[in-house]
């Protein structure tokens, strides 16, 4: 099993990294959106299917790193490419502490989830009414920076060379995401989402566990927008639209919230449904509706889980292992592996 | 003896509602002390203003020297408090040993007892090890693999308590332990909790509504009705309290004393 994950693993990333040698530049575009959008993703879960917050209003993190990116590319202020994504995750994460220590104190369901919604629905009208950020109209023709590393320095005005380089930064924070996930602090936040009660009766100061989660994803929500920036060289309002907030949230529920890829996949999947529809006019809206209610009604665990699931089975069957104990230790969510 | 936690004068109220009128009481170290009364009497309110959950609105906690009266519930628990619920609480998604290992963890990281990397994965060997321990003692360790939510109800009662032993408590807060359950769990689970006791050196407060396993356990009894207290002393003392017979224990109680 572990050899199937590995050798899996390694040809999506292989597919990730050659997309630009046999695909055209339209799906060299949407790969690229894809993985700004699978940082997206991922930084939503971390609350929602790891601490168990549902923010509404993600796409404000996300916005305010496009536009700070945006806007310091076009001035042309010389920061460095790399300090410019840092200072976005900054930013994300400064806007995530001062809407999570005012939220978090008293809300966390559906009222943190409307308060969210509001508040970057408020952040993109205010967008729309500054005459410094484009009103309306955005940000456009942000170029493409370059990359100085000190011993080298790669031009990244090319679709490619920004591929690639969008690849790698991709790799590193969901690597970073994959870490704060899986180690002893990401064991806390599911033990939180699972139970905060119980959670507090272990010693841990839930309101803090809950309010670094918030932090993290929006630091690592405005990344994904300074890297979306340059990518699409236009920012435009509509980046922090409660329609942009809702993209994480349907791509959790469709590869499955509760697996730390299921986003990755749902963003996959996605894609490629609104690619192969795409000259048909709402008919991308139509099959996203069906493909949601199936899932919702017939693996609420999402896509990664039916694969779980069918897995399990499956080497069920080829063992003929009755329906044991080991039969109701499901992989989902798991951190301690028996030795096979 | 060194009193441990000490309740003075005590007041909560919910509304309009008082729930706890002026209620005291002292735990010696290393005794088990029981809190009785009628449903409505204020034990489980009581119980919550002791660990934190909910703040008293006059009088003064103090707990091993330290006043805990505004305290939130996990400072108090990283001083030393451990509890568990009248239905049992368990993470249901987790397997058996993932519950002690994260409750482990917790207690390691929240009173900096030793550091966890942030990007080590896998649980070190020596919380493995510990859970392994508890899970035994527990008689938990054969269903370690499988998932909470799986669990009988006695087993989650068994698996909470080893949640909240592995913060190595000081004192343990039971809320009803043996809530729900037969008459031969209730026998093994009081026994359970008498071996622990022994072996951890632990203070016990709970509420309780079985006569015999208080009876079993206790060595100090509060009896509480309408947010007052009505007795508190030891077995022998309650037991002869008339107001106590009138109240609470009833006939029953009568036939005992022969």
């Amino acid at each position: 099993m572990r050899l199937i994950n590995t050798v899996l693993f390694a040809a999506c990333l292989a597919v990730m990294f050659t997309i630009p040698l046999w695909a055209d530049q339209g799906i060299l575009f949407i790969a690229g959106l894809v993985l700004v959008e699978m940082v997206f993703a991922l930084s939503w879960n971390l609350l929602f299917g790891f601490t168990g917050l549902a923010s509404f209003g993600h796409a404000a993190f996300f916005a305010i790193g496009a536009y700070l990116c945006g806007y310091a590319l076009r001035a042309d202020i010389g920061a460095p490419f790399l300090l410019l994504i840092l200072a976005a995750g900054v930013a994300g994460a400064l806007a995530a502490v001062l809407t999570g220590i005012v939220l978090l104190r008293r809300t966390t369901g559906i009222h943190l989830a409307i308060f969210t919604l509001a508040l970057a629905e408020i952040l993109r009208i205010l967008v729309g009414y500054s005459t410094a950020l484009g009103r309306e109209d955005g940000l456009a023709s942000i170029p493409r920076p370059s990359l100085e590393l000190g011993f080298a320095s790669f031009d990244l005005a090319s679709g490619e060379a920004y591929y690639w380089f969008l690849c790698i930064a991709a790799s590193v924070i969901v690597g970073f995401l994959w870490l704060i996930c899986h180690g002893p602090f990401g064991r806390i936040l599911v033990s939180i989402r699972q139970d905060p009660e119980r959670t507090t009766f272990m010693g841990i100061n839930v309101p803090a566990y809950r309010l670094a989660a918030f932090t993290i994803s929006g630091a690592t929500s405005g990344m994904a927008g300074a890297l979306y920036a340059p990518w699409a060289q236009i920012v435009t309002p509509e980046s922090a639209h409660w329609i942009h907030s809702t993209q994480p949230m349907l791509a959790s529920l469709l590869g499955g919230a509760q697996s730390f890829w299921g986003p990755v996949v749902g963003t996959v999947l996605f894609s490629i449904i609104n690619y192969s529809t795409r000259n048909l006019v709402g008919l991308a809206e139509l099959v996203i509706g069906v493909v949601l209610l199936v899932i919702v009604l017939a693996a609420p665990s999402g896509v990664v889980g039916l694969v779980h699931e069918l897995r399990r089975r499956l080497t069920a069957r080829v063992s003929h292992a009755g329906p044991g104990a080991e039969g109701k230790a499901g992989s989902k969510g798991k951190f301690v592996q028996e030795a096979a | 003896m060194t009193t441990l936690l000490n309740v003075d004068n005590v007041y909560k109220s919910y509304g309009s509602l008082p729930v706890l009128k002026g209620i005291s009481l002292t735990v010696e170290e290393k005794e088990t002390f029981a809190i009785i009364g009628p449903n409505g009497a204020g034990k489980t309110t009581l119980f919550r203003v002791m660990t934190g959950e909910v703040l008293s609105e006059r009088g003064r906690i103090t707990y091993a020297d330290h006043d805990v009266t505004g305290m939130s519930a996990h400072d108090r628990v990283q001083l030393g408090m451990g509890r568990t619920f009248q239905v049992a609480r368990v993470f249901p998604e987790f397997s058996v040993e993932e519950n002690i290992i994260v409750a482990i963890e917790a207690r390691l990281r929240s009173r900096s007892e030793s550091s966890l990397p942030w990007y080590r994965t896998r649980p070190r060997s020596s919380v493995r090890e510990e859970a392994g321990a508890l899970l035994q003692d527990l008689d938990l360790w054969s269903k370690k693999a499988t998932e909470a939510k799986f669990l009988s109800h006695g087993d989650k009662k068994r698996l909470e308590l080893g949640i909240a032993l592995a913060g190595k408590p000081q004192i343990l807060m039971l809320d009803e332990p043996t809530a729900g359950m037969s008459p031969s769990d209730r026998i093994a689970t009081t026994e359970l909790i008498i071996r622990l006791r022994a072996a951890n050196a632990m203070t016990v407060v709970m509420t309780e509504h079985d006569m015999d396993v208080i009876f079993g356990l206790a060595n100090r009894i509060l009896v509480m009705n309408q947010g007052e207290m009505i007795a508190i002393g030891t077995i022998d003392e309650v037991r002869a309290n008339p107001i106590v017979r009138e109240v609470y224990l009833g006939k029953e109680m009568y036939g005992a004393d022969g």
